[in-house]
């Protein structure tokens, strides 16, 4: 999809340089493989998405920290009909919530490699970037082979 | 707090309409000031707006002030938009409740309106994509449908759930809907077999499972308790109201199955109505996909947690049941224009304490009813508890 040719309005991935945003390093650290989150070094608390104060104590004296690159299937569907502007050609795309290694955390995302029919709870998956065409980076997952 | 009622209400026809944003607004008002004996538009001294997203699908902002022009108020005491997605129209409500009950208002109008039918439909669903957490779910192609297409998948997996007992959900607001000329899908035919054979829209929810981009608008009257009788003989008291939201982000929500915040905020609106689940004897719920329903006859303690597709398959939540769940037809039946949405619940309680309703949705004796509402990744709960004696 074209992120570059469509208005910021309309454009769902979110801006990533420092310019823009105080979280540039989750990009900085996807763009060389590691999914990142912040961690709070008050309450020890685990955020996401990433944060620039911890939503529990209020404390700003977050860390980075990695997340798991692996995980399984926790729930999922596809995007067959009414698929927004600019995802009009990813009809059947897979969607679903990755629960993370042993951390609990379920984050929801494009999940690449299988069709609809192909895919179980609890199917195994891992982190997958990719470049949009203006030169940010994004994350999805993939089946494990 | 001063006693509040809800005296008056009318609606525009809903659908997928030949008209504007404002014409829909014009609709409905119209039909208010038609429909409410003694309402001069100088009484009303207040005015709230319930609509989701203006900007996006009617390129408008700041659209208080042009709904009354178009309805000829001059609001002195509050005029402002309301938005909460899809719970917009019943927040309207519940400010209007609060600004009469405080004494801050004696006389408030609450519209709820919008306009979902564009030329373009991807525009008007990417409208819908950035209700959840734009940059991180709704970048996925997060909306409405493979949330609550998620939800079915682990209730059916959890409870047993099945694709006939979410159809007859459908089913069963389809039948009410035909009843009402109002709603979107009045006096057309629906089965479960046409359901069930219907196209994915995310499986497991085919196209019948899902509520319609619809065009609509509403308009309820609130006043204070010294003046409803001016308006109407039988007004709808508002008793309580209840919100509650717990999260945001996907990854931070408690259950998919288990909606914890509606469980919190029936509690809360019970309590503060000191009523329990078993004396509702109609409710006008949130049913923006059937198994939304199935897991709000859960929250709202119509059945034990994991029964709900037996309570519909029952006929628990139909005439005759234990508790008439959406006899104005539902989002199923009338279309879902986010801001109208739950103003159109409430000119349905009215309607029914009047039994000005059609004879085949009618709950006779119907004493007190709820409206609830849910928005964006049923993140938020609106609940309101009426009452028809005083």
């Amino acid at each position: 999809m074209s992120s570059a040719t469509r208005p910021y309005l309309l454009d769902f991935y979110p801006l990533e340089d420092e310019k823009y945003t105080r979280i540039a390093p989750f990009f900085i650290h996807l763009r060389a493989g590691r999914l990142t989150t912040t961690k709070c070094e008050r309450d020890g608390s685990v955020h996401w998405p990433p944060r620039v104060a911890c939503p529990n104590c209020h404390g700003t004296q977050l860390a980075w920290v990695d997340l798991p690159r692996s995980g399984r299937l926790y729930a999922f569907s596809a995007l067959y009909l009414g698929l927004p502007l600019g995802m009009e050609q990813d009809a059947g795309a897979v969607v679903g919530l990755v629960e993370l290694g042993d951390t609990h955390i379920k984050i929801f995302s494009r999940i690449t490699g299988r069709k609809y029919e192909e895919i179980h709870i609890g199917d195994a998956v891992e982190l997958e970037t990719f470049d949009i065409d203006d030169g940010r980076v994004f994350y999805r997952f993939k089946f494990k082979v | 707090m001063r006693k509040v009622a809800l005296v008056g209400g009318g609606l525009s026809t809903w659908g997928v309409r030949s008209a504007t944003w404002g014409e829909l607004v014009q609709e409905a008002g119209s039909q208010l000031f038609a429909t409410t004996r003694n309402l001069d538009a100088k009484s009303i001294d207040s005015l709230f707006v319930g609509a989701a997203q203006p900007e996006r699908l009617a390129f408008q902002s700041h659209v208080a002030p042009m709904v009354a022009e178009l309805l000829g108020v001059k609001p002195s005491r509050f005029i402002r938009r309301v938005e909460l997605a899809c719970a917009s129209g019943q927040t309207a409500i519940h400010d209007a409740y609060a600004a009469i009950a405080s004494g801050l208002s004696d006389v408030a109008l609450v519209v709820g309106i919008e306009k979902m039918n564009l030329p373009s439909m991807p525009e008007a669903t990417t409208a819908m994509a950035n209700v959840l957490d734009r940059a991180w779910d709704g970048v996925h192609g997060g909306t409405a449908p493979p949330f609550f297409a998620m939800v079915a998948q682990r209730h059916m997996l959890e409870y047993g759930t099945t694709a006939e007992q979410m159809a007859a959900v459908s089913v069963k607001n389809h039948r009410f809907a035909n009843s009402n000329p109002t709603a979107q899908f009045y006096s057309k035919t629906f089965s479960k077999e046409k359901l069930l054979s219907g196209p994915f829209v995310s499986p497991p929810l085919r196209i019948g499972d899902c509520s319609s981009m619809t065009d609509g608008a509403g308009a309820v009257l609130l006043v204070g308790e010294e003046l409803a009788k001016n308006y109407t003989d039988t007004p709808a008291w508002v008793v309580a109201t209840s919100q509650y939201s717990d999260f945001h982000n996907l990854a931070n929500m408690p259950s998919l199955t288990d909606w914890v915040g509606l469980r919190k905020a029936a509690h809360d609106l019970y309590a503060r109505g000191r009523t329990e689940p078993t004396q509702i004897s109609l409710a006008e719920v949130h049913d923006c996909f059937t198994i939304s329903e199935i897991v709000e006859y859960e929250g709202l303690g119509f059945c034990p947690k994991g029964e709900g597709g037996r309570f519909v398959s029952d006929g628990q939540s139909d005439l005759g049941g234990q508790v008439v769940v959406n006899p104005r037809g539902g989002l199923l039946g009338c279309g879902h224009p986010l801001g109208a949405t739950g103003v159109g619940q409430a000119v349905e309680v009215l309607g029914q304490f009047q039994s000005t309703v059609a004879g085949s949705r009618l709950v006779k004796g119907a004493t007190q009813a709820l409206t609830h509402n849910l928005s964006g990744s049923a993140n938020v709960h609106t609940l309101t508890l009426y009452r028809r004696a005083n």
